[in-house]
């Protein structure tokens, strides 16, 4: 039977909603599990896991580990690895997550899924599933080694609901040192486009290919609908629009009545950001595009015929 | 200051990717390549720090013949010289394979600091920079979006949840992995890749490491790649521009927001 840890994670002195999704996919696989909880003063954290399901949780409660360093929290994973001889070790996919887990894997010479999806039984053997060519295509993945380590995306499964008696261990984490000094945590600057409010969002994408487009193409189509206007992060990178039109999880999460995604192909971060939307349209030329797996209404067409027609009809349907 | 930046080639952008007939890749034959978008940045950065003082810009590639017009590019832009890692065994193999590899890449050669992107666009991974930087048991941070050198360490901003930036300080030498956006990625000049083509580009086997196949041998295996399996997906309207365009405007009406 395989021994399964979850590495924890808290946010802000609360425990994250992905480290209760890690519970649902240890429980789906099967077997003996313990938590991991990583701070300083986050006992009633450790306590709230292990009465959410997370078996038996080390609390690694110290001064040294009141902010995020990679090294030291890489030794916290290993003490409980050696304390926990895990066969398999699951991480959030946050920023923390992608920081750590490949450091992890190296150290201890062993294979690891980043951005898993899902963990299926296979002939005795686990399998990995994860978008890959940027959700272009699953895959199917194998693992050797021990520890198998795999981050898990936040969102991939429903978190555990369930109540139990739990326990809480602390462990040992006298020794930590780390390379890495921790400076400071920065807000992004609040920028003056707020789309958290916004009744109605209309996002383009790296699909409308240059600046002038969103100038000439989208912003009257805008204007004619009255909505917002909102961005993918590769127009935002490449400087065509300010970080406060970006959505997705770098971005902005919104929720407004329509989204109309233009030229956006639906990654993951991405759809982090406009999922909840009440109704979803997207025009894109590419039917396999994930996107048309979020929409409620989808164009399969060229954007450059469809946005001025319908830019014109919208003029129409006014006057 | 002397810098490695480890650059990774990847289908181009709009490439059509078909599932190759062995079904764990896709079908590269007739592909268009280009360097990894996260790449690039850390290759800008390396540059900026080169043209504001004195360093050195050292570029290297692991992959087949074709990962050459890469690294061209990369002197092309301002790189010093260019190291090309080809070897049948490096096919295979998993990011800690690569890792392995650029560790020997960069063994003896005291790099202050190695640059790579966060991810590659290809398998999406991003594990190759920390697994390296710990194989040479260096300090690292994942996803920066600014670093500010002084003596000896260098502050960096790593992106976080939500925009949020995580500041973290390291002492050199270190490797930092690069999130999209952070600069404005240069151009070759024309000037610039006719002075390329004199810069040292050496050709590196696993055997010139000093490394094995078995060094390299995977302890991850893709045993398939697949579309994703569809759900019920969108409701699809067809017809001409005009026709979609009216279906498109009674729905917003439907939804009140005309
Ligand atoms: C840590 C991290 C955080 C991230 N945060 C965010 C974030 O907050 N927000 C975000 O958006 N992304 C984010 N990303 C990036 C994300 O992974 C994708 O790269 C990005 O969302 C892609 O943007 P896109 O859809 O505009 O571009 P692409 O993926 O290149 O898609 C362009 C689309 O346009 C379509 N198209 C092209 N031409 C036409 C045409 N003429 N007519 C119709 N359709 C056309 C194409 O078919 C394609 O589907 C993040 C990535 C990472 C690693």
């Amino acid at each position: 039977m395989a021994k399964i840890l979850i590495v924890g994670e808290v946010h802000n002195g609360e425990l994250l909603e992905a480290t209760l999704e890690l519970v649902t996919l240890a429980r789906n696989v099967g077997g003996e599990l313990s938590s991991l909880v990583i701070g300083s003063g986050v006992a009633a954290v450790a306590e709230e896991l292990s009465k959410k399901g997370g078996g038996k949780v080390l609390l690694a409660d110290d001064a040294f580990l009141e902010n995020y360093t990679v090294d030291a929290y890489t030794q916290v994973i290993c003490k409980a690895i050696d304390a926990e001889s895990p066969d398999l070790v699951l991480i959030p996919n946050t920023s923390s997550g992608w920081d750590v887990a490949g450091k992890l894997a190296a150290k201890l010479d062993t294979g690891i899924a980043t951005d898993v999806i899902r963990i299926e039984e296979d002939g005795g053997d686990l399998v990995f599933i994860r978008r890959m060519f940027n959700a272009k295509f699953d895959a199917r993945l194998r693992l050797a080694g021990s520890p198998r380590i795999a981050t898990v995306q936040p969102g991939a499964c429903e978190a555990f609901e369930g109540t139990e008696a739990g326990s809480v261990e602390a462990l040992d984490v006298s020794g930590l040192e780390s390379r890495t000094k921790f400076v400071e945590l920065r807000q992004a600057p609040a920028g003056g486009h707020d789309l958290t409010k916004a009744e109605f969002v209309i996002s383009g994408g790296r699909g409308l290919q240059k600046p002038e487009n969103f100038e000439q193409l989208l912003k009257p189509l805008v204007e004619a609908l009255g909505a917002q206007m909102g961005a993918s992060r590769p127009v935002v990178d490449a400087g065509w629009l300010p970080h406060d039109y970006q959505v997705g999880t770098s971005g902005q999460i919104v929720s407004p009545k329509l989204y109309i995604a233009i030229g956006i192909s639906g990654a993951i971060q991405h759809l982090v950001g406009m999922k909840n939307s009440n109704y979803i349209i997207a025009i894109n030329k590419d039917a396999d595009a994930p996107i048309f797996e979020v929409a409620d209404l989808g164009v399969v067409a060229d954007l450059f015929e469809i946005v001025p027609a319908l830019t014109e009809a919208a003029v129409a349907a006014k006057s | 200051m002397k810098i490695l930046v480890c650059l990774k080639q990847v289908p181009h952008k709009d490439a059509r990717l078909e599932v190759a007939s062995d079904g764990s890749w896709i079908e590269e034959g007739n592909l268009k390549f280009e360097i990894n978008e996260y790449d690039t940045y850390a290759l800008e950065e390396a540059l900026r720090i080169k043209d504001a003082g004195d360093a050195e810009v050292v570029v290297v590639s692991i992959g087949p013949e074709r990962v050459v017009q890469s690294l061209r590019t990369a002197l092309g832009m301002g790189a010093d010289r260019a190291i090309h890692v080809c070897d049948d065994a490096l096919e295979k193999t998993d990011s800690l394979g690569v890792a392995k590899t650029l560790a020997a890449v960069a063994k003896d050669e005291e790099f202050d600091l190695v640059l790579m992107g966060l991810m590659s666009d290809d398998a999406n991974y991003a594990l190759t920079g920390p697994m390296l930087a710990e194989r040479l048991g260096i300090a690292h941070a994942a996803g920066i979006v600014k670093e500010t050198l002084s003596d000896g360490s260098v502050e960096v901003e790593r992106e976080l949840e939500g925009g949020s930036l995580g500041v973290v300080s390291l002492p050199l030498p270190c490797l930092l992995t690069t999130q999209t956006g952070m600069n404005e990625v240069r151009y070759a000049s024309l000037k610039g890749i006719m002075q390329a083509k004199k810069k040292p580009l050496d050709k590196k086997s696993l055997a010139d490491l000093g490394l094995t196949a078995s060094d390299v041998e995977p302890k991850v295996t893709v045993e398939k790649i697949y579309a994703p399996l569809k759900g019920e997906g969108a409701e699809i309207i067809e017809g001409s521009a005009s026709e979609v365009a009216d279906k498109l405007i009674s729905k917003i009406k439907e939804l009140g927001l005309l």
